[in-house]
């Protein structure tokens, strides 16, 4: 009862006073991941480990709130001239961890990165390009009216342009982006955000300290020093939540939510997630898969319902299209297929009754439990006789075998970045396309342009009901041709001891804001 | 021809061999245990309700229930299920028959090379002594786990999954087998050295029989006690090796489970509930092996010659 009152006491000092607690952030936090960063550049991978990593050690210009309003960051304000430029007032006397100062020529250079960046370059597609007023203002100008503009502008982690230029001590460009190679940027990092990097052991440890300038003051968080672990193994990361060894872990297995609820010194938070789940059927590698009979047959004998219940333990919605409820390409009237008659049926209508032998991989580490999903869909294709050879890794591993599309059936999990439904379509299902950056995730090669000119022509409609009529036709075409096997949409998912505050900072799109983190 | 096995059987039961084993209630128990662990696993293919290899027959809907007897059960999974929806006891029963396979291949294969080259080593002495003895002691340097690991990881990159699925098996044969030859060449060329000084190795040489025949007519039978005994004690070892490797994710692949892969792919769940899926496959890994011990600790006490009074 006393540490009940006591507990109660602190946290209305901190409401009313929380200025006073983030002048001392000395608190130590250890928390396990499923995986650390795969690199310290925030450009070279689109992906929620990298993005928790930027949300660590860099400010976005406006980030999201956890009802998913839009919040300054380093952006102080900004109001739109027109429908196609907004305009930017940055935060002044903000540092860098170089102790350089932050301006809008940090932003410029951001900028222009992200259109390089082979991940990022989609995203900014609607963007024509900044225009620089003075030090600390600054304009985006998109071609078209984008209506998401705002939303994109939580990509823009201003880097420290001085940091990033000029050349190594072996003759390299510092702010060249290598994808799954060593670079300058992958290693070394200046941002603006709450902790710096201070060790980095890959696959081992990492090793964050709060940055003594930070620019937040009013931010309550106060902790001095984190210590990220990887612990792969699902069973191992709640084991050390639960004996102490640490105290923040991401993501909790489905079959362990109850062990954490009925500890006394834990606590659970959960949310029902957007982020979906899918298996791509690469065209290209497997002739069989261009038949649109062959994919809707998969699609038929995929029990997604199965998964979301059994292996996902009811954490997860089951889906037939990309974008769930809520998001204006939600289309109601699509629903679960599963029917393995009808799926034989198909196999048989397309010639391959005898079916044939394919290659599968996906992460054991990314996803929650996605080896045994890739195993159970694994067992399901055995039904309309199609042989799976199946390989899972380390997501290390893994993406740099995604980027060559090294299987005949890839898993990926996607979180639209703009919390909009034209974000899966651009990076999931448009025709690959190298130049622009479109499809880049498509490992199933599936392409049509009609689809594609449609999201585009969505993309500049400013009437909302217009545009999602037209978003759900799309899903709905998709859905027809059986373009990719939507599996579900994945719930989240994070456990702590009950002296870290951690439910205040995470949010839907699994950012955890850990620089306003409260540990009592 | 009849008298003659007749008279063998005979032999057999009126030697110490029988005697002692139906005095032994422990030597007992562990054989009858073991015969039938064999045999179940023998036929496997008429008595497991299920084939666990066939992918076709699974269904997700059916994972994670409990054996008979607990709340939520399915009289169709006497043992329950894993997270996959497999029958349990179909998957152990080949799992066991995998184990075995790969316990008795790889100990007849560390017999053979351990029995030829021992024999070679004690026998010729000099030269092809110190070279195949300084063999054995590079190869018992390492440890068996980590070349076993290596080799392992080498094929895997090599052949793909799929192919390595269908190889496994030999793979895991190949590797324990030629890993721990020494045991047994050692323990060969120990009484070959004892042997060869004998009377009647000195006789078949002067009845001017050749090498190889005095080698392995007239020694290898008067070795052959230690052997089994180490054969024993080696087959539990193979199981327990091959049960670390595949708990290790490099032994059998999950489509064609041996008792150590089952053990791995509950490991997730054994603190959430569903218990069954680690601990059912572990008992039987545990008992397999510990029979086999008790069999091959009361094989020693039989075969050795100093307890020996009959």
């Amino acid at each position: 009862m006393k540490k009940l009152v006591t507990a109660f006491v602190g946290s209305l000092a901190l409401a009313t006073a929380p200025a006073a607690f983030s002048a001392d952030a000395t608190k130590e936090l250890k928390m396990a991941y499923d995986a650390d960063p795969v690199t310290l550049d925030i450009h070279e991978q689109l992906s929620g480990g990298i993005l928790q990593l930027s949300h660590m050690t860099f400010d976005p210009l406006v980030r999201w709130t956890k009802d998913l309003g839009v919040e300054p960051r380093l952006a102080e304000s900004w109001e739109r001239l027109d429908d196609k430029t907004v305009r930017f007032k940055l935060r002044e006397g903000v540092k860098f961890h170089s102790g350089n100062e932050l301006t809008t020529k940090d932003v410029e250079f951001t900028f222009n990165r992200l259109k390089q960046s082979q991940d990022f370059k989609a995203i900014f597609k609607p963007f024509s390009g900044i225009n620089v007023i003075d030090d600390y203002t600054f304009e985006l100008v998109t071609s078209e009216p984008y209506p998401l503009l705002l939303n994109t502008a939580t990509y823009i982690f201003p880097l420290d342009s001085e940091f990033y230029s000029g050349k190594t001590e072996d003759g390299k460009d510092k702010d060249a982006i290598t994808k799954h190679g060593s670079s300058f940027a992958s290693t070394n990092l200046s941002g603006t955000g709450p902790y710096t990097v201070t060790e980095r052991k890959q696959g081992v440890r990492v090793e964050f300290e709060r940055f003594d300038d930070y620019w937040d003051t009013e931010s309550p968080g106060n902790v001095g020093k984190i210590v990220m672990t990887p612990i792969k193994e699902n069973n191992t990361r709640v084991s050390a939540l639960l004996s102490g060894g640490v105290d923040f872990i991401a993501p909790v297995p489905p079959n362990d939510l109850e062990r954490i609820r009925n500890d006394k010194d834990t606590q659970l938070v959960t949310m029902s997630g957007t982020r979906i789940i899918l298996f791509h059927m690469n065209q290209e590698r497997v002739e069989a898969f261009k038949n649109p009979k062959v994919r809707e047959a998969i699609a038929y004998a995929v029990n997604q319902e199965g998964i979301a219940a059994k292996i996902m333990k009811g954490f997860a919605t089951p889906a037939a299209q990309m974008s769930p409820a809520g998001y204006q390409g939600h289309n109601e009237s699509l629903t679960l297929r599963f029917d393995v008659a009808k799926a034989q049926q198909l196999m048989k209508e397309a010639g391959y009754e005898d079916g044939f032998t394919i290659t599968m991989m996906a992460p054991n580490n990314r996803y929650v439990n996605d080896d045994k999903i890739a195993q159970a869909v694994a067992a399901m294709l055995a039904r309309i006789n199609i042989k799976v050879d199946l390989k899972t890794l380390p997501k290390a591993q893994y993406w740099p075998e995604y980027d060559n599309r090294a299987a005949d059936m890839m898993m990926i999990g996607w979180h639209a970045d703009t919390e909009d439904s034209a974000n899966f379509y651009e990076f999931l299902t448009f025709c690959p396309d190298a130049e622009t950056g479109s499809g880049q995730y498509n490992a199933g090669n599936y392409c049509n342009p009609e689809i594609d000119a449609l999201v585009d022509k969505a993309n500049v409609e400013t009437d909302l009901d217009k545009r999602a009529a037209m978003l759900q036709e799309v899903e709905q075409r998709l859905y027809d041709e059986a373009a990719f096997i939507p599996l579900h949409w994945q719930d989240l998912a994070w456990a702590s001891k009950k002296n870290v505050m951690i439910e205040p900072v995470l949010n839907v799109m699994n950012f955890p804001y850990l620089g306003d983190l409260v540990v009592k | 021809m009849t008298t003659a096995t007749v008279s063998r059987w005979d032999r057999f039961r009126e030697s110490f061999f029988w005697y002692s084993f139906k005095r032994d209630k422990v030597a007992i128990a562990s054989f009858i245990v073991l015969l039938s662990m064999v045999l179940s696993a023998i036929f496997a293919p008429l008595l497991a309700p299920t084939d666990p290899y066939d992918l076709a027959q699974i269904n997700i809907m059916n994972s994670e229930l409990p054996p008979v007897g607990m709340n939520g059960a399915d009289e169709a999974f006497p043992l329950g299920t894993d997270a996959q929806g497999r029958d349990m006891l179909s998957t152990i029963l080949y799992g066991t028959r995998v184990s075995l396979m790969i316990g008795f291949g790889a100990v007849l294969l560390q017999a053979v090379l351990g029995i030829l080259f021992g024999l070679l080593a004690g026998y010729l002495g000099g030269k092809v002594d110190s070279v195949l003895m300084r063999i054995a002691d590079v190869q018992l340097s390492f440890s068996t786990l980590m070349v076993a690991i290596i080799v392992g990881a080498v094929f895997k990159a090599s052949f793909g999954n799929l192919m390595f699925g269908e190889i496994a098996i030999y793979m895991l044969i190949f590797i324990i087998g030629v890993a721990e030859w020494p045991q047994i060449a050692r323990t060969v060329r120990a009484s070959v050295l004892a042997e060869k000084k004998k009377e009647y190795v000195d006789a078949a040489k002067v009845m001017g029989f050749g090498t190889g025949r005095i080698m392995f007519r007239h020694i290898l039978p008067n070795t052959l006690s230690p052997i089994f005994v180490i054969a024993t004690v080696q087959i539990a070892n193979a199981i327990i090796s091959e049960a670390a490797l595949s708990f290790l994710g490099l032994g059998m692949p999950e489509t064609q489970p041996s008792l150590g892969s089952l053990i791995k792919s509950g490991f997730d769940y054994i603190q959430s509930g569903s218990w069954w899926i680690t601990l059912i496959p572990g008992l039987v890994l545990v008992v397999l092996v510990l029979v086999i011990n008790l069999l091959g600790d009361w094989l020693r006490d039989v075969m050795n010659p100093r307890l020996y009074k009959g």
